[in-house]
């Protein structure tokens, strides 16, 4: 029988999009709790900057930063695993 | 390579999605599966109103920084004992994937229980499987629309709950429904109740079992915890095949048939649409729905039940079945001893921290009497839920003294208090240039509650 192709092309939008948008949320989670439970968010701002932030502002906008990084992450790990099924499938045919 | 072969390719991990239309289904394990749902989304709505001498039981208060559990207040320091409990429900789930299978996907996961409840709402409100399956097949008409948008309706309604829910376990849920009815929340209070409210929207109303198939990490690696005496449903083939249908009364025998009687009621029921016949398969959540099922038929053709059945690879062949083995007692054992350990340290752990800061911008000063001084922020932290005094001392250097402003120091509960802390040592007494001191602080009236912390004292050398 003739190898399996990986097809990357018959990927179903929302399943890639499942594969970049959800690892990334999950380790976003981690990676929020295990940031602000070492650092306040108040430390964080530079003195000479007179900001007052709100704790839940500071998580929320944390996560959502630490959620991009991943996506970033995700996105790259998925466009050449997909990229390199394609330049094999192209030496197979 | 020929091209045909490239549209033979196993698809099924990206097949194009079906609407499942999962039929009601009565019995034993449905009853067991329902009173689950019932219990779990009990807890989840009710327990941020529960309160504990005074405040909200379960409250993760991110704000404050302090998360209580009941009689326990843990604070950022005490990331470990999270972290240790969260170590302990995956390894409960290894232990109990090993001795029950999948019992976690079919009765107690968040996304079983919620799309359960959607499924409910939604039998309410459209009707049985094959009023389901006709109305979204019928043309758009008023009556459709009307009977769409209701469900939406209550389905919204029902999300916007459980979001508002979700975040009264982080912020005080009474507060938070006051702001709600005078419109003054916060704009991320605002924000994670409807993104919370829209994530449950989105995967009990329409995600469903896709989420099991596609995105739970569970579902792909749970085989690994199985064995041959692991709990399974399976359907019995030397049982039931030849399947066909048949008339009631006729005899199996001569009709050369087995006990299935291929009515695919089992694959309706199923709400991720497997068809239980053809094996164990990943899909398969075990949540039972096929054994209730074919129960109900088999008793109609008055056949003995379990043609659907609750077993173990060794029991449907016939071999010896174990429940303690290796795999299950290894997990139980490190289970178990994480547990004590987490325990001894939630009981040793003493609601008290010291924090010593030298004062960096003098090393040392001398006093008019000729001894050396070095001056220390001390932050103390009583994480009890009293109010306590506290004595400080400290020792390292002979004759060491140590000044105060006041002798007792008194600290809220669940707060810090900073103070100005003062050491003065004879520089003849030091054996070299930086000395190693240890501040000692000793609750009055609670002998457990006692901490110290290490300095350094540093003085002019000896040359």
């Amino acid at each position: 029988m003739a190898s399996v192709s990986p097809l990357p092309e018959k990927i179903p939008g929302i399943q890639k999009a499942i594969a970049v948008f959800w690892p990334s949320f999950a380790t976003a989670i981690v990676a929020t709790g295990l940031f602000f439970s070492a650092f306040h968010p108040r430390d964080l701002i530079p003195f000479d900057l007179d900001l007052d932030v709100n704790p839940l502002a500071a998580y929320s906008i944390g996560f959502f930063l630490f959620w991009l990084l991943g996506i970033l992450s995700s996105y790259g790990t998925m466009y050449f695993i997909v990229s390199n099924c394609q330049v094999l499938n192209k030496q197979q045919d | 390579m020929q091209p045909q072969n490239t549209n033979t390719v196993e698809p099924t991990l990206y097949a194009a999605h079906k609407k499942i239309y999962p039929r009601e289904v009565s019995g034993y394990f449905t009853r067991l599966r329902m009173l689950s749902v019932v219990v779990l989304l009990g807890i989840y709505y009710l327990l941020p109103f529960l309160q504990w001498n005074g405040r909200q039981a379960l409250l993760f208060d991110l704000p404050a920084r302090k998360f209580y559990i009941f009689g326990l207040t843990l604070w950022p320091q005490d990331f470990i004992y999270l972290a240790a409990l969260l170590i302990m429900a995956g390894l409960s789930l290894f232990f109990f994937t090993a001795l029950l299978g999948r019992v976690w996907c079919g009765y107690a996961c968040p996304q079983t229980v919620w799309t359960e409840a959607y499924l409910w709402m939604e039998r309410k409100i459209e009707g049985n499987r094959g009023r389901r399956m006709k109305l979204d097949k019928a043309p758009t008409s008023a009556a459709k629309l009307r009977t769409k948008a209701l469900k939406h309706t209550v389905w919204i309604a029902f999300s916007l709950w459980t979001g508002f829910t979700f975040v009264g376990y982080f912020t005080p849920i009474n507060e938070l429904g006051g702001r709600l009815f005078t419109g003054d929340l916060g704009p991320w209070e605002t924000f994670w109740i409807l993104f919370y409210s829209f994530a449950t929207y989105g995967n009990a109303g329409f995600m469903r079992e896709q989420v099991c198939k596609y995105m739970c990490p569970y579902a792909r690696f749970q085989s690994a915890m199985f064995d041959a005496d692991t709990l399974i449903v399976a359907y019995h083939p030397e049982r039931g095949e030849p399947r066909g249908s048949r008339r009631r009364g006729t005899d199996l025998k001569q009709a050369g048939l087995g006990d299935c009687i291929d009515c695919n009621v089992c694959v309706q029921v199923c709400p991720t649409g497997i068809d239980i016949r053809d094996g164990l398969q990943y899909e398969c959540i075990a949540c039972s729905a096929c054994i209730d099922a074919c129960d109900e038929i088999m008793d109609k053709m008055s056949y003995p039940r379990g043609l659907i059945r609750y077993t173990t690879e060794n029991a449907a062949v016939g071999k010896k079945q174990h429940i303690l083995r290796p795999r299950v007692m290894v997990y139980a054992t490190i289970l178990l001893i994480l547990f004590g350990t987490l325990l001894t340290n939630l009981l040793q752990r003493i609601p008290l921290e010291l924090d010593v800061i030298r004062d960096r911008n003098t090393l040392y000063r001398e006093t008019r009497d000729g001894l050396i001084e070095n001056v220390y922020t001390l932050k103390i932290l009583n994480m009890d839920s009293k109010a306590h005094r506290y004595i400080l001392s400290a020792d390292g250097i002979e004759g060491m003294r140590l000044l105060l402003d006041q002798p007792e120091i008194e600290v809220e509960a669940g707060s810090v208090h900073e103070l100005i802390a003062r050491l003065q040592a004879d520089e003849y007494n030091m054996e070299e240039r930086s000395v190693t001191v240890e501040f000692q602080l000793q609750a009055i009236e609670a002998n457990h509650l006692k901490t110290t912390e290490e300095a350094r004292f540093v003085g002019p050398g000896k040359n």
